[in-house]
């Protein structure tokens, strides 16, 4: 986990969309919004997840990984890049290998483009811009220390697990004092019945 | 891979350095005068020879780079879509639509570099290889002959305007080059995505050295024309400096992107070959086509390659992942998000 950085925390997230509109006038993909809002279970709950680049630390970045063209710099601090426009060739490796579903593709422009943690902004000790405006605080940014002291006693996890790969990251998530010792679940399924997954 | 890299680029050196030899007829046609640019073409055979041999190692890279040539040198593919190959390499290599797509602004900006550099290239290297003489039978002209490794291609009087074409080719390369890597430069120093972490080094040399190049290559022009020469000698002098530094920079800074670039013709050939024959994959929750299925299949195992052991969850589209984690958050986690 980096020092200053995102924390997430779905149990405050009220679907508002005002992390998604004030990401679009984020000055490096101006009019474009890179943080995904999900409804989980439309319908049945309410529930929503933010999601922004959770700047995998290990393995790293795979989506810099399984790039074919060296477009994806990670910059000391810890920060994933979004794609070099002069590299990407708009193969969408990094869409499709990213554990978390984050970078997004305009396949007209051959070009990816993910959440780079607002690095116009944090790069001089701003916050990004989905933390600026988020009313609840489902996206806070800080060190886990300001966190703690805003929200005394409350846990966070920056590990996850997919089947049984676990990925650590830059971004943590805020999880319930008896969660902390174990990866959050990645959410890859599986349970499959004749190679059909059925969960 | 180090030794592997070096063995290529020392022998694609050494086959440059023959070609060198053989094409200006044994160094006969071989101006001396040149021997700092085509002293500087075979750093840059090596550098680009190497760098391009650690990149195409890589699992990434190695992957599609083999599918992209296999779907090149399909006959299948040849016989299916003949035209596809020519098509991509002119409105993806030459005019760069998808460019236009990013900003209209920064694709006329980037055809003026492109067309001005490919003319410069065209012209100098196999001027400075000795392959190309420019040759008088009547002295001092006005006729004048081209020939390439010493035959004859094309006779023109020098005070025709083919003549004057000849003459200024790297004259009107340079203006098509400013005016681009101008505006490029603006761009780094006003735009405030385009700053979002740029590198000097990265970022701006390499618009620096194209406007340098440029302008003292039309200086040399002006000093023949207007001052008889003055100041020529320094002129070259720095002209020479700013493209050899230039020319050994290309495999090291962002100038390899014109070595890298057409990798994305064929990947873009090996998934239009696949999306012919209407292999789509589709995601296993809901169904959203992903991409075609051999690309699927050639990036699982890219990722097991890299000992990324999540490959199966490619088989899902980037919203079911964020929703099954979702999901599982609220099941596992945090249930009801409370």
């Amino acid at each position: 986990m980096m020092g200053k950085t995102i924390f997430i925390d779905p149990g405050r997230c009220i679907g508002c969309q005002a992390c998604v509109s004030a990401c679009r006038e984020c000055d490096s993909h101006r009019g474009k919004s890179m943080i995904h809002l999900d409804y989980t279970d439309p319908g049945q709950s309410v529930a929503s997840l933010p999601t922004v680049c959770m700047h995998c630390e290990d393995p790293i970045a795979p989506c810099a990984e399984v790039c074919p063209a060296e477009a994806i710099l990670i910059t000391a601090d810890g920060v994933v890049q979004q794609a070099d426009t002069t590299r990407c060739i708009g193969c969408a490796n990094c869409v499709n290998a990213c554990p978390f579903g984050v970078p997004k593709i305009d396949l007209e422009a051959k070009l990816q483009m993910k959440c780079n943690l607002c690095y116009d902004r944090t790069a001089y000790g701003l916050a990004p811009m989905c933390a600026t405006v988020c009313p609840t605080g489902a996206l806070f940014y800080g060190t886990l220390e300001e966190l703690q002291a805003e929200r005394p006693g409350v846990q966070v996890a920056d590990s996850f697990a997919f089947g049984d790969v676990m990925v650590s990251t830059g971004v943590a998530m805020v999880v319930p004092a008896d969660k902390v010792q174990w990866p959050v679940p990645g959410g890859l399924p599986v349970v499959e019945v004749n190679g059909v997954d059925v969960r | 891979m180090t030794r592997r890299a070096t063995l290529v680029a020392t022998a694609v050196s050494l086959l440059l350095i023959l070609a060198i030899y053989f094409g200006s007829r044994m160094l006969r046609d071989f101006d001396s005068a040149l021997i700092p640019y085509a002293v500087a073409t075979v750093f840059l055979a090596f550098g680009v020879a190497y760098r391009y041999t650690v990149w195409v190692s890589a699992p990434g890279a190695r992957r599609l780079f083999t599918k992209g040539w296999g779907s090149l040198f399909s006959a299948e593919n040849f016989r299916k879509a003949p035209t596809a190959l020519p098509k991509m390499i002119a409105t993806y290599l030459g005019f760069q639509k998808f460019l236009g797509a990013r900003s209209h602004a920064r694709w006329a900006a980037h055809q003026l570099i492109f067309w001005g550099c490919i003319l410069a290239a065209a012209i100098t290297f196999p001027l400075t290889w000795g392959w190309f003489t420019f040759t008088s039978s009547t002295g001092s002209g006005p006729g004048y002959e081209m020939r390439i490794w010493g035959f004859k291609v094309l006779g023109y009087d020098s005070s025709s305007l083919i003549g004057w074409l000849m003459f200024h080719g790297l004259d009107v390369a340079a203006v098509l080059v400013i005016p681009g890597a101008s505006y490029f430069l603006y761009r780094r120093m006003k735009d405030r995505g385009a700053m979002t972490g740029q590198r000097f080094a990265y970022d701006l040399v390499p618009l620096i050295a194209l406007i340098v190049i440029s302008v003292t290559g039309l200086l040399l022009t002006f000093s023949s024309i207007f001052l008889h020469g003055g100041g020529y000698e320094f002129l070259a002098l720095l002209h020479m400096v700013s493209v050899v530094f230039t020319l050994i920079y290309i495999p090291f800074g962002k100038f390899f992107h014109i070595v890298q670039r057409p990798a994305a013709v064929g990947m873009q050939l090996f998934k239009y070959t696949a999306r012919q024959k209407d292999e789509v994959f589709h995601c296993r929750r809901c169904n959203t086509p992903i991409d075609t299925a051999p690309y699927v299949e050639n990036l699982e195992a890219t990722m097991r390659d890299l000992k990324l052991d999540f490959a199966e969850w490619a088989e899902y589209c980037p919203r079911c992942k964020r929703e099954l984690r979702g999901n599982a958050y609220l099941s596992h986690v945090k249930k009801g998000f409370k």
